[in-house]
């Protein structure tokens, strides 16, 4: 039985959470290497329809990552995610896919340790999950 | 002609309340059709159990009626749905007067409705709402495969008619939904996939005041709004909000702290 | 300021849904469902929530344009009409009637149709009147008329709510009907079992019951089968057989040869699911036939038709509610133009030139002589132009040089004509060659009345003004018939016009503006009181007993070779409509589908190396046209699909004009191509 490896989007924003990774890829810390990192000027970028479209076509987990409240460059861009994101969790739960196959925190630029802890972190609790059951459904 | 029903709200709209138009819905050609009645037109038969969103048409009017007052058939929903409109600027409530019509039994059973009258009732008797849907309590039961199995058996059905976004009197991005962009719906034909679904479902759930008109709208009969009523318990339990009051903010309007933010809606 | 809702019907396909058009001091705003009407239950497709956009849209034509050369000059409404009654007058004194050929609309009214076959009849004296019917049901037309007596539609739409079984084939409902196939929909929730046969996965085929995938082409070797499979396991329904058929016999003899193992070979169905199928159908207590272009669009599509009908008769699924053989008819008006006689052997109401009682009738209504032989099909008609027999033509609301198979062949014919006029709502690609062209009033902007496909006339009422100089079609025709000097289009508005339709034809005998307008009457409704007719062939068929018709498999006109070896599939798309005049102008269908595409197998694609998106060349021997690569699993290997609304990709330059003897339909569904990257 192969060894599920899933595919996981990691939203990260410039100035906070990107930077962080970075961090931890220069420090070379270990981490899985089934996440996608994708750079956004703020977390606030990511609109909900993103993360939808993705878990629809099959992405086994979203991760995004913004700046702390109080710390984000654009002054309430977070605030915003703080707030949508665990709207887009219910859309995925009343409609029967585990909302932990999103995931919202926050990583500033000094915290390369506490990316590699979440994206671990992140990853077996999506292998847990299993595949997302949207991939074997045929439109 | 003009019946007793119709006779009333005319003496409503125009006399006692000072309305410049009715917009109401009356028999025409052997149906039962909406109509915006000009102040001493012939209002005709009016009937009330067709259920037309009248505020929806409201909307797509109203930018064409530059001055003057205009009395609509308003339930308890269409009450909300005016808020959120005037909430936003869509509408400017001091010109809408509201000539409040309580549902009958049937129609609050139809959808499967908590909170079914109007602040003020001119017209029907008002009775109770009911608690709970038939369809919601039988999801709550299945296991998450099951319910996922059974919304994608729904949503399979799907024949993109927009009508559900037209019919809604909450949905008011006319020229530029996102729903028609390929960017977020990537399939080209139909059934559209789960994300056209669920991206309408977020952008529904601080918005959507439960009238039901997506549903019956529905060619395929998608039990849209058992799918409203499931989001709207999570805005509650989550941001302890629910659309309708004209003052509260949405929560995705504003910061951590309650501090006003730009209308999200407002960004394109 | 004034707000109206004026209750209409679409102008797109034939399901004929009403809806109110939301009109602003002068302006079209929006579309409103009506949720009383028993056709669309207060639902739309996407087609006709935007069916207001392309109204008012700049491109209408807006004045009479006369060619000068190579350009097309504006011009008065008296000299463009003076110049057609002029130059047909010439030819038709040179040449003959019969080198004159009129093409009536399916887009017009039913009033519009009358007195355009009125004009080619009465005035002009010739029989040469067809329209599009000719390219989708003519096959129905002629296969029903011969195994029923009557060609229509014999159930009604809100009947497929409550049957149990309903067999579509050839229909890809859910795109090209989407209201009917939500009552398809809803007869599965209650239950109904849904048998879909098409050689493409559609979207209705992904939710039935049973999909049975097909060969294009080999239709009457899986009906046969499935009659062999009915008659063998003794589920005739023996009493229908013996009351109300004749010829059963011959039926039986005819399909012994078609051994579900045999029709595997020829179609490609496993025999367990063709088994299956004729079993659920035969057993089911109200089954549903549904069917469309895949049925009739071949070169023996009356055969094939014939074969459905064979299939009802022989289980005695016709007659009752929710059974019956149920085509469903494309155009908003093509059932109507078909009943109001724009056909070239039938005057209205299927009653036929070539009866010497029949024509007399007529002559004595209109008060002249009327020509006794059949006249052309548009589709001869097209060949006889290229051959320089036929001189004339008058096209109304017909876009043939997107619409015919061959447009190569089309072009060619078009330009040899020494006059054509045409009388659109927009510059299409016909109108663009011809020597006149007049500017026409859409639906919204007249009264009058269009026939579904279940036989219900519904009214058409006007909502906002024609733009410019822009005249109804009726005023048109009346105005060219008087101008000819006939007395017979002295008509001041649609209504009297039907009052004249009642007293020649039969099956509208009891119709009236003031009896449709608040009822849904179907046809026949042949008097005053009498409240329309639902199910059809109820206790006899409109010919007397049905006829079973033995029909045999016979290959397409053009099968695969070595240098074209894919089937070349058209059809439709949800989005677009037909030559896409009215929807490539309506902003949000475009938007949904605004490239022309090939749907290629994804191991056919592989193998040629071509990936999605991607360009490619599809070429015929007739033609060859580039566009992308839509690379899917929703067709079968060895067949290609390409719609045909895209005139910058022209489906139908590729398509064959091979036609069905008897109904001079063409194989629109079956040709041999090539597919290469561009």
């Amino acid at each position: 039985m192969a060894e599920f490896n899933p595919t996981i989007l990691a939203f990260c924003c410039n100035w906070c959470s990107y930077a962080g990774a970075d961090l931890a890829g220069v420090g070379r810390l270990q981490m899985p290497p089934n996440i996608h990192v994708i750079r956004v000027m703020c977390s606030a970028s990511v609109k909900p329809e993103y993360v939808l479209k993705a878990i629809s076509g099959g992405v086994d987990g979203v991760l995004v990552l913004g700046c702390h409240i109080g710390d984000c460059h654009y002054m309430t861009g977070n605030h915003r995610t703080a707030k949508r994101m665990p709207l887009v969790q219910k859309v995925l739960k009343e409609v029967g896919i585990d909302e932990r196959r999103l995931r919202l925190d926050w990583v500033s630029a000094s915290e390369g340790e506490k990316f590699q802890k979440v994206v671990t972190e992140f990853v077996g609790e999506i292998k847990n999950l299993g595949p997302n059951p949207m991939r074997g459904v045929k439109w | 002609m003009v019946n007793d029903l119709g006779k009333k709200l005319a003496r409503l709209a125009f006399e006692e309340r000072g309305a410049d138009f009715l917009l109401v819905m009356r028999e025409e050609h052997g149906n039962v059709a909406p109509a915006m009645v000009s102040k001493g037109e012939d209002v005709g038969v009016v009937r009330l159990e067709v259920p037309y969103q009248l505020v929806t048409i409201l909307e797509n009017i109203y930018p064409w009626i530059s001055k003057g007052k205009i009395a609509v058939i308003t339930r308890r929903c269409d009450e909300k749905a005016l808020a959120e409109l005037a909430k936003r600027k869509y509408v400017d409530d001091k010109r809408i007067i509201k000539i409040g019509l309580a549902c009958t039994e049937e129609q609050i059973e139809r959808c499967r409705c908590e909170d079914p009258v109007p602040s003020h009732v001119d017209v029907g008797e008002p009775h109770a709402g009911v608690k709970g849907d038939e369809l919601s309590a039988r999801l709550a039961k299945m296991s998450q495969k099951d319910r996922l199995a059974f919304w994608v058996d729904q949503y399979k059905k799907c024949n993109k008619c927009f009508g559900c976004t037209l019919t809604c009197p909450v949905c008011f991005c006319d020229d530029d939904c996102v729903l028609e962009e390929r960017t977020f719906v990537a399939e080209p034909s139909i059934p559209p996939g789960l994300s056209f679904h669920m991206v309408r479902s977020y952008h529904m759930i601080d918005k959507c005041i439960e009238c039901g008109e997506c549903e019956r709208a529905c060619p395929a009969e998608i039990p849209l709004l058992t799918m409203r009523k499931l989001l709207a318990k999570d805005m509650k339990e989550v941001f302890k909000f629910a659309p309708g009051d004209e003052k509260t903010v949405s929560p995705l309007n504003t910061t951590l702290e309650g501090e006003l933010m730009e209308d999200e809606c407002n960004e394109r | 300021m004034s707000v109206e809702h004026v209750l209409t019907t679409c102008p797109y396909c034939g399901t004929g849904c009403n809806f109110f058009l939301q009109v602003v001091d002068g302006r079209l705003t929006s579309v409103v469902p009506c949720k009383t009407d028993e056709i669309s239950l207060g639902r739309l497709c996407i087609k006709g929530y935007n069916a207001h956009v392309f109204v008012q849209h700049a491109d209408r034509l807006k004045y009479p344009m006369i060619r000068e050369g190579e350009q097309l000059k504006k011009a008065s409404w008296d000299q463009a009409l003076d110049k057609i009654v002029g130059e047909l007058e010439a030819i038709k004194e040179k040449h003959g009637p019969d080198s004159i050929a009129i093409l009536a609309s399916a887009k017009c009214t039913n009033e519009e149709n009358y007195l355009f076959q009125k004009l080619a009849r009465a005035v002009i004296g010739t029989n040469n009147v067809d329209h599009c019917a000719r390219l989708c049901h003519a096959s129905t037309v002629t296969g029903l008329l011969h195994s029923f007596g009557s060609g229509a539609m014999t159930n009604t739409i809100p009947e497929f709510d409550n049957a149990d079984c309903i067999l579509v084939t050839g229909s890809n409902t859910l795109e090209a009907h989407p209201i009917i196939g939500s009552r398809m929909l809803r007869a599965k929730e209650k239950g109904a079992k849904i048998i879909v046969v098409d050689p493409r996965d559609t979207p209705l085929s992904r939710i039935s019951y049973l999909f049975l995938s097909q060969r294009p082409g080999t239709d009457i070797a899986w009906i046969n089968g499935m009659l062999k499979v009915i008659i063998d396991e003794g589920l005739v329904n023996e009493e229908f057989v013996k009351t109300r058929t004749a010829a059963f016999e011959e039926l039986k003899e005819a399909v012994r040869g078609y051994a579900p193992e045999k029709v595997e070979q020829t179609t490609g169905i496993p025999k367990e699911k063709l088994i299956e199928a004729a079993r659920v159908y035969a057993k089911a207590d109200k089954a549903m036939l549904a069917y469309a272009m895949g049925i009739t669009q071949h070169s023996n599509g009356t055969d094939i038709v014939k074969g459905l009908a064979n299939l009802a008769m022989v289980t005695g699924h016709i007659g009752k509610e929710s059974t019956g053989v149920n085509p469903l008819r494309g155009q908003c008006n093509v059932q109507g133009a078909c009943d109001s006689g724009g056909l070239p052997n039938l005057f209205p109401g299927y009653q036929r030139v070539d009866d010497e009682a029949v024509r007399t009738k007529f002559e004595k209504a209109w008060g002249v002589n009327l020509p006794a032989k059949p006249g052309l099909t548009l589709t001869r008609a097209m060949n006889e132009a290229a051959t320089g027999k036929l001189k004339a033509m008058v096209i109304f609301g017909e876009n043939v040089m997107i619409s015919d198979p061959d447009l190569n062949h089309v072009e060619e014919a078009v330009k040899k004509l020494e006059f054509l006029a045409v009388s659109d709502i927009f510059l299409t690609e016909t109108a663009q060659l011809a020597d006149v062209v007049l500017p026409a009033a859409c639906y919204a902007e007249k009264d009058g009345t269009f026939t579904n496909t279940d036989r219900a006339l519904r009214m058409v009422r006007k909502a906002v003004d024609a733009p410019g100089e822009a005249r109804a079609d009726w005023v048109i025709a009346c105005d060219l018939g008087k101008k000819f000097g006939s007395s017979g289009f002295g008509f001041s508005s649609p209504a009297e016009i039907m009052a004249e339709m009642a007293t020649v034809t039969p099956i509208f005998g009891g119709m009236s503006y003031e009896k449709i307008d608040s009822k849904v009457v179907r046809w026949p409704c042949p008097a005053k009181d009498h409240p329309g007719t639902r199910v059809l062939h109820t206790k006899k068929f409109t010919r007397g007993l049905g006829l079973f018709a033995p029909v045999q498999h016979a290959p397409p006109a053009e099968v695969v070779s070595e240098e074209y070896p894919f089937i070349l599939t058209t059809g439709r798309n949800l989005f677009q409509y037909h030559t896409g005049t009215m929807t490539r102008r309506s902003p949000k269908l475009e938007r949904e589908a605004p490239e022309p595409y090939v749907e290629i197998n994804k191991g056919d694609a592989k193998r040629l190396g071509i990936g999605d998106g991607e360009r490619v060349m599809v070429s015929s021997r007739r033609g060859a046209i580039t566009l992308k690569a839509r690379v899917t699993e929703r067709i079968v290997q060895g067949t290609v699909f390409i719609p045909f609304h895209y005139a910058e990709a022209a489906a139908n330059k590729l398509t064959n004009a091979a036609l069905d003897p008897i109904s001079n339909i063409p194989e629109f569904k079956v040709c041999a191509a090539k597919v290469a990257k561009a």
